[in-house]
């Protein structure tokens, strides 16, 4: 079972020092982490009325510091900026992977942040994204997936990274009142400052709308409308209608997300089902998108591809879709298909490392918190968000609302390979003389690790290469 | 001239410590480097990726057609002046340099361009730009790839990104590099050279490692990257690595395809504002594309460069509810170089009337993306037509490749 052991501990995991623990029953030692993720490790996180509350004062501080009021600075009036949050949060995830004794949770919460991406490259989901990870996903990992698309969907985040906090219904009380205003001014052009901005246009944004539907259920490869499970334009913007209303104001309370004079009024056909108007109709729709086969199969083949292979088996990828379908989208029961899968442990290892997996192995291989707490190691523990955005994966910024790529071709460049060696170099010349790599390489990755990479790592000039080599081998760049 | 005989004797100095240095893929560059005119006679191509669907009518308003203001609403207004080109057409008041070029005859737009597929996902339609198909994941390798990677395609061809891993639409090739600004030092020669010996059971670790290997050890990529250029926050900004995407193409033995790519186009919301993302992304691409261009004159390089910018998609036509525009089909290329037949606005324009947009709502291509870009292969790059219509464009025999270059 040694195999086994390393398996479960790299490519379900996130690295461990020494397989020790789970040599005895590596598959019983993944089945028993299934459930919520751990709580979130680290000081100065914001649930997310919190995080909304905070974003909102610091956006009124901004506009404040311009001016700052008699006695103050413009450095007091941004103090408490949200750049500490975010560096919080960033902190947060860094460390909960680190030290959790629960490593395949952590991969499941990571797999799903991605899977509902918000990012911090829009300017207005900054401060958020902690916050969203913590309250709409890491809670609901082992729970049904209609649960957390509904959780995920509705989140300020989201709402505000897909643009769905100004969606209104073209017929909304709140667009028709706009509308009046406006054709009021035109009538009594009055020249105030008022007249002289440009006339405000509210109607629907389909942002959030498609991406629902084409990176959170029904997946794009199988949404074209000439296939099962395919949607058409009509689709998204009936679904868009069904989101309007579904905001955060700033002034508007986190937890009362549904504000009805922004919902388009009328029944809405999403998918040939119709649904009626209100808060209650996005409920009905994800309910049925999160039923749907294509949901389910799409779901199934992320999976399979995150933790398997960048093509997994058709054969798995059925399996998962099958226990998704029959338990009504129970996640805890696809994660103990794939767990039961014989397709799963193939030998070969041939994920190759996202950019954080690798930097957080490498933390959790070199062990002992104590040691990296060390003076001459202290530096990787406090820039690791810098480290992992430098290798080209910057936490919680992933490039676009479908994530981060899950293929090792998308990370596989020459440059990418370059920069992993020089970090690789870079924690080897710190911590490689207090630490033998050969004793290291045998106990964390067993029997996994080749003759030519423990030859290698024997042969090396001196502790430091040794420990560059481990890190750099192939056992230990793919999972 | 001292950094390149410093650099000469460093890679002496490598090729003795290394052995096979011959082999490697820019291992004869450093040597003729020095003399850089022998790049005027090699062909350049350079492909511009504008990722997220930029807004054609944004970045070329037909500011002449008596439907454009109707159509497009608060977006038809521009902080300052669009800058003219034609009776119809003008650009974002941002694309100056543009313009000139334009005025010069170096620049030339196509209007109403776009893919065979009009689905509207960035996702598949980013597939199918890359892989040069008409549908998404028909093809799992670049077209740019095959181009250069096949049996009748270019000559002697290698091709570089300015990014850390292989577009799709690079891949299919092997001589394929990647390259962006590090400050960080170089690891050792030993450490490397164990490396490639442990790689020797996994082929893909090996081959990304040997070129880059390559592209840092030979001396002239990255030693010479000024500190400006990697100051933090500075990042790898357009300009800076179009900069160095000039130096590349203007070595001798540099590579014949390079791609570029430049993120932000996503304008759901705001569109207009003019210290938006759209403004500023029009900023950085005017000069990049100028720094492009002013440092490919100096070795004549720019004569022999045909540069394509493109988007997975343009954008609905009307403005959406919240100041921005959804996404669409139908948008603009630019093509610029010192021999492109520039001054002019290519393609035929469908108008902007409801009735003539795709769907209701979009502009209506009519002009496919392959047409532009099989032009550029078949006159600049002498890719036979045999190998376009079967490897590089699969399937598009019925598409005629623009003549976009003077004679």
């Amino acid at each position: 079972m040694n195999h086994a052991a390393s398996i479960a501990a790299h490519r379900f995991g996130l690295g461990e020092p020494t397989l020790a623990a789970l040599q005895n029953d590596p598959q019983a030692w993944l089945l028993a982490q299934i459930g919520p993720a751990d709580a979130a490790r680290g000081e100065g996180l914001l649930n997310t009325d919190q995080a909304v509350a905070h974003v909102t004062a610091e956006a009124e501080n901004r506009r404040l510091a311009k001016n700052p009021p008699p006695g103050m600075t413009a450095e007091q009036v941004l103090a408490g900026h949200y750049r500490e949050v975010i560096a919080a949060d960033v902190r947060s995830r860094f460390n909960t992977a680190v030290q959790t004794q629960r490593p395949f949770a952590e991969r499941l919460a990571w797999f799903w942040a991605n899977h509902f991406t918000v990012s911090l490259t829009k300017g207005t989901v900054r401060g958020l994204v902690g916050a969203f990870e913590r309250d709409a996903i890491r809670p609901f990992i082992a729970g049904s997936f209609e649960q957390m698309l509904v959780a995920s969907t509705t989140h300020p985040a989201m709402l505000r990274y897909l643009d769905n906090n100004q969606s209104a219904g073209p017929n909304s009380t709140f667009a028709t009142r706009v509308a009046r205003r406006a054709s009021a001014q035109a009538q009594n052009p009055a020249p105030s400052m008022d007249a002289m901005e440009p006339r405000r246009v509210v109607g629907l944004n389909e942002n959030l709308a498609r991406e629902v539907l084409e990176l959170h259920t029904l997946g794009a490869a199988n949404g074209r409308a000439d296939q099962a499970g395919g949607y058409r334009q009509a689709d998204v913007t009936a679904l868009a209608s069904v989101l309007t209303g579904w905001r955060v104001g700033q002034q508007t309370d986190a937890i009362n997300r549904f504000d009805a004079a922004w919902h388009e009024p009328g029944r809405k056909t999403v998918l040939g089902k119709n649904y009626e108007a209100g808060p209650e109709a996005l409920r009905a729709v994800l309910h049925d998108l999160a039923e749907h086969p294509a949901t389910a199969r799409f779901i199934a083949t992320k999976l399979a591809r995150h933790f398997i292979a960048d093509e997994p088996p058709a054969s798995v990828i059925d399996k998962l879709t099958a226990a998704y379908l029959r338990s009504h989208g129970q996640l805890s029961e696809v994660y103990r298909e794939l767990i039961r899968s014989p397709e799963a442990w193939a030998t070969q290892a041939l994920k190759l490392k996202t950019p954080e997996e690798f930097v957080v192995s490498t933390v959790r291989v070199l062990g002992t918190n104590s040691r990296l707490e060390d003076r001459p190691a202290a530096g990787l523990m406090n820039n690791a968000g810098g480290v992992i955005n430098t290798l080209g994966q910057r936490p919680h910024a992933a490039p676009s609302p479908a994530g981060w790529p899950d293929k090792a071709v998308d990370w596989l460049g020459p440059e990418a390979v370059w920069q992993r060696m020089e970090w690789a170099t870079r924690v080897a010349d710190r911590v490689g003389r207090t630490l033998d790599a050969r004793t290291l390489a045998a106990a964390s990755l067993g029997s996994q690790l080749s003759d030519g990479t423990r030859l290698q790592i024997e042969r090396a000039a001196d502790g430091p290469q040794a420990l560059a080599l481990l890190l750099m081998s192939p056992e230990f760049q793919r999972r | 001239m001292t950094r390149t005989t410093d650099s000469t004797a460093r890679r002496l100095l490598l090729k003795a410590l290394f052995g096979a240095a011959s082999t490697l893929p820019f291992a004869k560059l450093s040597f003729s480097a020095v003399d850089k005119s022998a790049a005027k006679n090699q062909k350049r191509f350079v492909m511009v990726i504008l990722r997220g669907g930029m807004d054609g009518l944004q970045a070329v308003p037909a500011v002449g057609d008596a439907d454009f203001a109707p159509a497009r609403g608060p977006l038809a207004q521009f902080a300052q002046p669009a800058l003219p080109l034609d009776a119809t057409f003008a650009l974002h008041p941002n694309l100056v340099q543009l313009q000139a070029m334009f005025q010069q005859g170096e620049l030339g737009v196509v209007h109403a361009v776009g893919l065979a597929y009009r689905e509207r996902s960035h996702f598949d339609a980013q597939q199918v730009l890359e892989s040069g198909s008409s549908r998404p994941y028909e093809l799992a390798t670049g077209w740019l790839g095959r181009a250069l990677g096949g049996q009748n395609g270019v000559q002697n061809s290698k091709g570089l990104a300015l990014t850390t891993t292989v577009p799709l639409v690079l891949r299919g090739s092997s001589a394929i590099d990647t390259w962006v600004p590090s400050n960080a030092p170089d690891p050792s020669v030993d450490l490397v050279n164990r490396m490639e010996r442990m790689y020797g059971a996994d082929p893909a670790l090996a081959a990304a490692l040997s070129r880059a290997r390559a592209l840092h050890f030979d001396g002239t990529m990255a030693s010479n990257v000024s500190a400006e250029m990697t100051a933090p926050g500075r990042g790898n900004n357009f300009t800076v690595l179009a900069s160095r995407a000039a130096e590349f193409l203007a070595q001798a033995d540099g590579p014949q395809a390079v791609v570029l790519e430049l993120g932000g186009w996503d304008t759901h919301a705001n569109q207009a504002n003019p210290n938006g993302a759209f403004a500023n992304n029009m900023r950085q691409l005017d000069s990049g594309l100028a720094a492009l261009r002013v440092g490919l004159l100096p070795s004549g390089t720019w004569q022999n460069t045909v540069v394509v910018v493109v988007s997975e998609f343009g954008r609905e036509v009307a403005m959406n509810g919240t100041q921005g525009t959804d996404h669409g089909t139908g948008g603009v290329a630019f093509v610029l170089g010192g021999k492109v037949n520039g001054g002019r606005v290519w393609g035929d324009w469908p108008g902007l009337a409801k009735k003539d947009r795709f769907e209701g709502r979009d502009l209506r291509i009519t002009t496919d993306i392959r047409s532009v870009l099989k032009g550029v292969l078949a006159d600049h790059m002498s890719v036979p037509a045999r190998a376009l219509n079967a490897d590089v464009f699969p399937g598009s025999e019925a598409l005629r490749g623009l003549a976009l270059l003077r004679a």
